[in-house]
């Protein structure tokens, strides 16, 4: 190999887009980024109160309030709304998320002005009509069991259940069949008026525009009415996000597998998970780093043995979820029927690699400049920096987080990502498989797993 | 686009002595370069016994060439802040990269390198693996998936036997592991030549850095002279109605269609590809409206065009029945609104909110360099018009309410291809 492999030519300097603020006489909190050559605006209003503030019994009903929205205010009914928005050559959705539910649009940015009167409509004003409520839970109910047939989407339930017992964290945001089927019209309005009276609502927009233009379109728009950002009111009531159990030494001699029996599967659907880290804890950027050398990037360690050595798999990743309490750190892959073994046995074994076998340079080096280089790759295009300013912002951090992100991770050292390795391995292990009980069953436990078998 | 953003001014179009096809665009809005390459072979030049061949050749070319190791092609494009894939379709294989723009050389001389000398790198090991790797693709997208199999049945049903989009890319098992490194060999030679290649740049670039970095990576590597000829694509009669009924491990039934439609090159392509957003895009459009809002017997719909090169395109939908609805109803009642769109044509509302949604798409596809670089290259391989990529939003805004109507009438019950999948082990809905 004696070829010299071309270098790179002078980098050019990249820079997350500047935030600006501005609060409304009313209180609602903006945040402008100002993206020159980008004529696509995209924007959301986030009204805090997501997932995260519901007991099992609410499981869902954000999930399900936000497909209502889309259901018009006053003003538009369902189809009027969308007709409206298409007219903008925009969209208009709300969404669930655990922190709060969201209400966002992408149009051209000289048309916005009436965009934002639509979502103050049926942000602030959604007509929540029984009829459709009916409707919407039971299309609800079909993709509940839609995704109970899917082995991805059950191996992908069944390992956050594990992990979070019954904790909020644990549940799907969509909600489970016995919730869903009790959600009514009266409980959608009563979750929507607790979301209206949370404090701290924020609309962030990024795009082509001038900051001083945008704060004055907001001001004179429906958003700017009707909120309630004076801080004053209760927050979402306290409920634990994640598990009330002690850490646990991990290193069992005989591992639990949760085998959800699937009979016919030509693949087996594996997750092994812990309970991770918040994004506000320190040392995300190590973990980032962490996570790219175990299971993120193509030439990952999972990824390398499984797919690239050993052909068990069309591919297998695994990383942290980062939310504002400790959300999870997973893995997952699909493997073929005949290797779920081998697979299994490969994978708990590179996940926890790092502990006996700690990253090379090359490795930490590969880790840092991926996750350094392709950061201004991410936000290209508005939506993606509207969706991080407002998924920071609401957790508490500051957007500054973002222009420091690049030298915090360049910071990252080998010690760190040990230590990340190292606690993660004091979490208890958890693991799911999705497949044909009938074959997979007895080769796990002569493995030295103990099966615990579920219809 | 009169937008202040995206690619300000001219693209480039260029050969070079080996028939290599460059084009390159200017962007700087951010700093980074999308690369990319469609090489014009699919799954219809795939011969018969070795169906799922182009798209696992597309997998051994990230195994290494003369001076790229196995699996390095990634790495090493992740190791410089970049990402990269591959995908294979009927009608072309495509590799993309996105890059910090600094590293533009790097790519280009990757991409030369595994165009020069792949077979360097070839082994029955790799081989082998890949050929478990794609088995498992096909066994997660595929055969694992409840209704997995659906595009499949759909292209044989649309298809007659023999043709040469009959059969899936992703090929059978039994061909899959009748590859042989001799296929990969001939399969390389045949069609990986700079002669069949078009090579797209776009972004925060230099021009003349660029094409340099072309000249001296790619000039070298010789042209095929003997590059085959494409197989006929020509059908030789319409498309009869058909009807199948599978019974698989699915929660609800779900209906299938499809319908013929005509080819990339054909002018009329992009009105239907209007009547298809008027009939399934969104909760506005007439299917959804009417089968999940009014009568409530689906629980979703779609409408889709997949264009192709020669032929015929297709247009594919599908609906799931709602629990406890009438498969009937809601096969009568799709049909209904197929039929009604080309009795009536659109209204002027549809035809506005139509032609607003696209201009949006095109905005973003213009500040996209990855997937404005695969529109080109697409463009410039299957219909030689690669600044096509650029007018498109004006051959959308020049589409009339009467070319929709017309357009439709290729979705006639006559015409169309019907699959339905049911729960086994359950009475037919």
């Amino acid at each position: 190999m004696s070829v010299q492999r071309p270098g790179p030519l002078t980098p050019r300097p990249y820079t997350f887009p500047r935030a600006y603020e501005h609060r409304t006489a009313t209180g609602l909190r903006v945040i402008a980024l100002p993206m020159p050559g980008r004529p696509l605006a995209a924007m959301q209003l986030l009204m805090r109160g997501g997932a995260a503030t519901e007991s099992a019994t609410e499981n869902g009903t954000a999930a399900l309030l936000a497909r209502l929205l889309t259901e018009g205010g006053p003003r538009h009914d369902a189809i009027r709304l969308v007709e409206a928005a298409e007219l903008l050559g925009g969209t208009i959705g709300a969404e669930a998320g655990f922190e709060g539910v969201s209400v966002g649009s992408s149009l051209p940015v000289h048309r916005i002005a009436p965009m934002l009167d639509l979502i103050a409509e049926i942000a602030y004003e959604p007509s929540l009509p029984e009829r459709e409520v009916d409707r919407l839970r039971a299309l609800r109910l079909a993709q509940i069991e839609q995704a109970a047939a899917s082995p991805r989407a059950r191996a992908n339930e069944a390992i956050t259940a594990a992990i979070y017992d019954d904790a909020p964290y644990g549940r799907p945001i969509g909600g489970r069949r016995e919730s869903v089927a009790a959600i009514n019209r009266a409980s959608l309005s009563a979750r929507h008026a607790q979301l209206a009276k949370n404090p701290d609502p924020l609309f962030v927009i990024a795009g082509e525009f001038d900051p001083n233009e945008i704060f004055a379109l907001i001001d004179a728009s429906a958003l700017a009415r009707g909120v309630n950002g004076s801080g004053a009111s209760t927050s979402p009531a306290a409920i634990p996000l994640t598990p009330d159990r002690p850490a646990a030494a991990t290193t069992s001699d005989r591992p639990r597998v949760l085998l959800i029996d699937r009979p016919g599967s030509v693949q087996s659907e594996l997750r092994i998970g812990r309970l991770g880290r918040s994004r506000l804890d320190a040392g995300f950027h190590a973990a980032l780093v962490h996570s790219e050398i175990v299971g993120g990037l193509f030439g990952s360690r999972l990824n390398r043995v499984l797919r690239e050595e050993k052909g068990y798999t069309y591919g297998a990743a695994a990383g942290f979820d980062f939310r504002r309490s400790r959300g999870p750190f997973l893995a997952r892959t699909a493997v073929e029927t005949s290797v779920t073994v081998p697979a299994l046995v490969e994978a708990r074994r590179q996940l926890s690699s790092p502990l006996s076998d700690a990253p090379s340079d090359e490795e930490l080096d590969g880790a840092r400049r991926y996750l350094i280089g392709t950061f201004p790759l991410r936000f290209g295009a508005a939506p993606p920096v509207a969706a991080a300013a407002s998924g920071l912002t609401a957790i508490g951090l500051d957007l500054s987080e973002l222009d420091r992100y690049r030298d915090a991770v360049a910071a990252v050292d080998r010690a760190a990502v040990v230590r990340v390795a190292e606690e993660l391995e004091a979490e208890s292990e958890r693991i799911v498989v999705v497949g044909d009980a009938a074959t997979v069953r007895a080769p796990l436990e002569a493995a030295g797993f103990t099966v615990e078998v579920q219809a | 686009m009169t937008a202040s953003g995206g690619p300000a001014a001219q693209m480039r179009d260029e050969r070079l002595a080996n028939g290599l096809r460059l084009i390159t665009l200017v962007d700087r809005t951010t700093p980074v370069a999308a690369v990319n390459i469609w090489y014009h072979v699919g799954s219809k030049d795939e011969r018969p016994g070795r169906t799922g061949f182009a798209h696992l050749f597309e997998h051994l070319m990230f195994q290494g060439s003369e001076n790229v190791t196995k699996a390095e092609h990634l790495s090493l494009l992740e190791s410089i802040g970049g990402s990269a894939n591959a995908t294979t379709w009927l009608d072309r294989t495509n590799y993309f990269a996105v890059v910090p723009a600094e590293w533009v050389e790097l790519v280009l001389w990757m991409e030369a390198d595994r165009l020069r000398t792949l077979l360097v790198g070839l082994d029955q090991e790799n081989l082998d693996n890949q050929r478990d790797v794609v088995k498992n693709e096909k066994r997660s997208s595929y055969d694992n998936q409840p209704y997995g199999g659906a595009y499949i049945e759909l292209f044989e049903m649309a298809y007659p036997k023999g043709h040469p989009y009959h059969h899936p890319t992703i090929g059978s098992m039994d061909d899959l592991d009748a590859a042989s490194l001799q296929d990969v060999r001939d399969f390389f030679s045949t069609w990986y030549a700079p002669n069949n290649a078009v090579l797209t740049v776009v972004g925060d670039i230099d021009e003349a850095v660029v094409r340099g970095a072309v000249e001296r990576w790619f000039g070298p590597i010789a042209a095929n002279p003997a590059l085959p000829a494409h197989p006929d694509l020509t059908l030789a009669a319409p498309l009869a109605a058909s009807r199948k009924t599978i019974r698989d491990r699915v929660p609800d039934p779900r209906l299938h269609v499809a319908f013929r439609l005509p080819p990339l090159s054909d002018p009329s392509l992009p009105a239907a590809e209007v009547a298809c957003q008027i009939l399934a895009s969104g909760r506005g459009s007439r299917l959804h409206r009417r089968l999940v809002r009014d009568e409530q017997v689906a629980q979703d719909v779609s409408l889709d065009v997949l264009a192709f090169a020669g032929g015929a395109s297709l247009a594919v939908g599908a609906a799931t029945l709602r629990p406890g609805a009438s498969a009937e109803q809601l096969e009568k009642s799709y049909g209904e609104e197929l039929a009604r769109l080309a009795a009536e044509g659109p209204t002027a509302t549809e035809m506005e909110r139509a032609v607003a949604l696209i201009e949006s798409e095109e905005m973003a596809k213009l500040g996209d360099p990855e997937e404005l670089a695969d529109e080109i290259g697409g463009y410039a391989t299957l219909l030689n018009d690669p600044g096509r990529a650029l007018r498109e939003v004006e051959i959308y805004r020049a589409v009339t309410a009467e070319q929709v109507r017309d357009a439709a009438r290729a979705f006639a019950p006559e015409h169309r291809v019907t699959l339905w999948y049911e729960p086994d082990g359950e009475a037919s809905a």
